[in-house]
């Protein structure tokens, strides 16, 4: 079985959650009197009415007629790691919040993620943002362990990258653990091996991805596909310090 | 403001690092593989000396210490905490753990000892240039000469110099070194540079950021950071490697001229005392920074930089498990 065979297989199922999804849109749930009473109560700065407020949004949409983010990032935040719909619970409130503007304001390409970042307002996307920063990151799906292997080689480049290709290693951005730093790199630890080869093969391809995405599309430059395969396999498991938040 | 200006004057009393045109394709913005796009590498890089990988680190006696060194290269705070007073690592300034050309490969600095430094007046050996690390750039205790701690990375920098001559400079040693800036360092300009490039990883305030309470971008000035007397007190040791390395991974993209602004900016700020600290800060300044590449001991907004009532003190052991 090749490397990038574990990955591949599981892209099918992306598809297949984006055409359910597509059925979703159009009985979005009611709660428009709820959400506004919730945003008038809203502080300044990210709280538990902020929270409550993203919970809305998250959970039953910002408007009715408006998809849950839910649909797709479960309300738990998990994500769904099979489809490559990335784990948002326990990400830091502010990079949520600068990928939905990033979205919304045409910086970050998505065909179902632009849509619905422009409809929310910015508060709105602050709201969300700290209501999915606000959950604990959940265990682990249950799923193959990758070869001992390719998880070995994986753990070589996220901890200490490789010289020989000038790939700086992972853990010198988003931490030993893969917790992130702030608003600036996102934790990794746990993010689906799915999600994490799609980013990576879209900055290796040339892109930015989003206006901090630099760095990213340059040390994906050192990456060669196996490499990808093995970094994203590691990121998957690695689970130490889960039950920290960022 | 006076020292600043000073910047503009040729009287750098540091000794060149490294010579040669290499530099000028930095290795950390030049090796993308022919997959991405990248054209060739200039022969001039091809001729970097290339490190052995950990895969070929012997097994033995002699191994189990470079592995040891290693680690203490990578977590200096974790596996020396008796000799470190910072959050820095080995491996903040000597990136790749001490392989990169350009950012004081190890290989490059074993095979350079002992040779004499004006810094202390004598000969040093590669040991005792060790001790210096941890009195300057961790702010922290001399290891004894034969302490294991020292055993262990001079064991670690000898097998990255496999094969590599002594008695030459090798191509990659030190940092590249850079041209005199355009217009005369500038404080308030480099500010901005940090601003833009550099605060959102070190921080703010250069405080350094954290990453599940482990330090992941250090800090570069206050308490937890680098002394007065570190080699990257220095704004042109600073200018250069900023040149060279950073923002991390996207070394060379700024300017020669920003480098130097922000070299200058972050050299301005408040940092721990000079352990050779006389008592008087003119006399410290007199006897071991009279250069315009330090700024100890200048006024910088209202305060003198070394000044005991606003500065940390050195040597600050135990690290009192801070941030580790």
């Amino acid at each position: 079985m090749s490397m990038m065979g574990t990955t591949r297989e599981r892209r099918p199922a992306l598809g297949a959650t984006l055409r359910r999804f597509s059925g979703w849109v159009a009985y979005g749930t009611g709660s428009a009197m709820m959400f506004a009473m919730t945003i008038a109560a809203a502080p300044a700065q990210a709280g538990d009415a902020d929270i409550a407020a993203g919970r809305v949004i998250a959970v039953q949409g910002a408007a009715a007629g408006q998809p849950a983010c839910a649909a797709c990032h479960m309300a738990d935040g998990a994500g769904q790691p099979e489809g490559g719909i990335p784990a948002l619970a326990g990400l830091n409130a502010g990079y949520i919040r600068d990928q939905l503007t990033f979205f919304a304001e045409g910086q970050r390409t998505h065909p179902i993620m632009q849509p619905f970042a422009k409809m929310l307002t910015a508060e709105q996307r602050g709201q969300v943002a700290a209501y999915f920063a606000s959950l604990p990151v959940p265990a682990p799906a249950e799923s193959t362990p990758p070869p001992q292997s390719l998880l070995e080689t994986g753990r070589r480049l996220f901890q200490d990258g490789d010289f020989r290709t000038g790939l700086l290693a992972c853990a010198s951005c988003h931490g030993p653990d893969g917790q992130g730093v702030g608003d600036f790199s996102p934790r990794l630890a746990g993010q689906s091996a799915t999600y994490v080869t799609e980013q990576l093969d879209t900055w290796k391809a040339g892109n930015q991805r989003d206006p901090n995405g630099a760095f990213m599309r340059a040390e994906s430059g050192h990456l060669s596909d196996a490499d990808i395969a093995a970094v994203a396999a590691f990121i998957e498991v690695l689970t130490k310090g889960k039950d920290n938040k960022p | 403001m006076k020292p600043i200006a000073m910047l503009g004057v040729a009287a750098i009393a540091a000794a060149g690092l490294a010579a040669g045109a290499w530099h000028l394709a930095a290795p950390a913005s030049a090796d993308t593989p022919p997959a991405a796009g990248a054209s060739t590498p200039p022969a001039a890089e091809q001729q970097l000396f290339q490190p052995p990988p950990d895969s070929a680190i012997p097994k033995g006696p002699f191994g189990d210490e470079v592995r040891k060194g290693e680690a203490i290269f990578r977590d200096t705070g974790a596996n020396a905490s008796q000799f470190v007073g910072n959050d820095l690592r080995c491996s903040n300034c000597h990136l790749q753990a001490g392989r990169l050309a350009g950012a004081s490969p190890m290989w490059g600095a074993y095979v350079s000892y002992p040779a004499y430094r004006s810094k202390n007046g004598h000969v040093n050996s590669f040991e005792e240039r060790l001790q210096g690390c941890f009195r300057y750039s961790m702010n922290g205790k001399v290891p004894k000469l034969g302490d294991p701690v020292l055993v262990a990375l001079e064991s670690y920098a000898y097998f990255l110099a496999k094969g590599l001559p002594t008695g030459v400079k090798p191509e990659g040693r030190g940092f590249p070194p850079l041209s005199k800036p355009e217009m005369p360092a500038d404080y308030a300009r480099g500010q901005q540079v940090y601003a833009q490039h550099c605060a959102a990883c070190h921080g703010p305030s250069g405080q350094g950021q954290s990453s599940g309470g482990k330090v992941v971008f250090p800090p570069l000035w206050g308490a937890r950071s680098f002394n007065w007397g570190a080699g990257m007190a220095s704004v042109k040791n600073a200018a250069e490697f900023i040149r060279a390395n950073m923002p991390f991974g996207l070394g060379g993209t700024l300017t020669p001229q920003q480098a130097w602004d922000v070299g200058l900016f972050i050299d301005s700020q408040v940092r721990p005392q000079d352990p050779r600290f006389t008592g008087n800060v003119a006399d410290t300044r007199k006897k071991f920074h009279d250069t315009p590449m330090s700024m100890y001991g200048t006024t910088v907004n209202g305060a003198v930089l070394g000044d005991p009532a606003s500065t940390p003190p050195f040597g600050t052991v135990p690290n009192a498990g801070a941030g580790k």
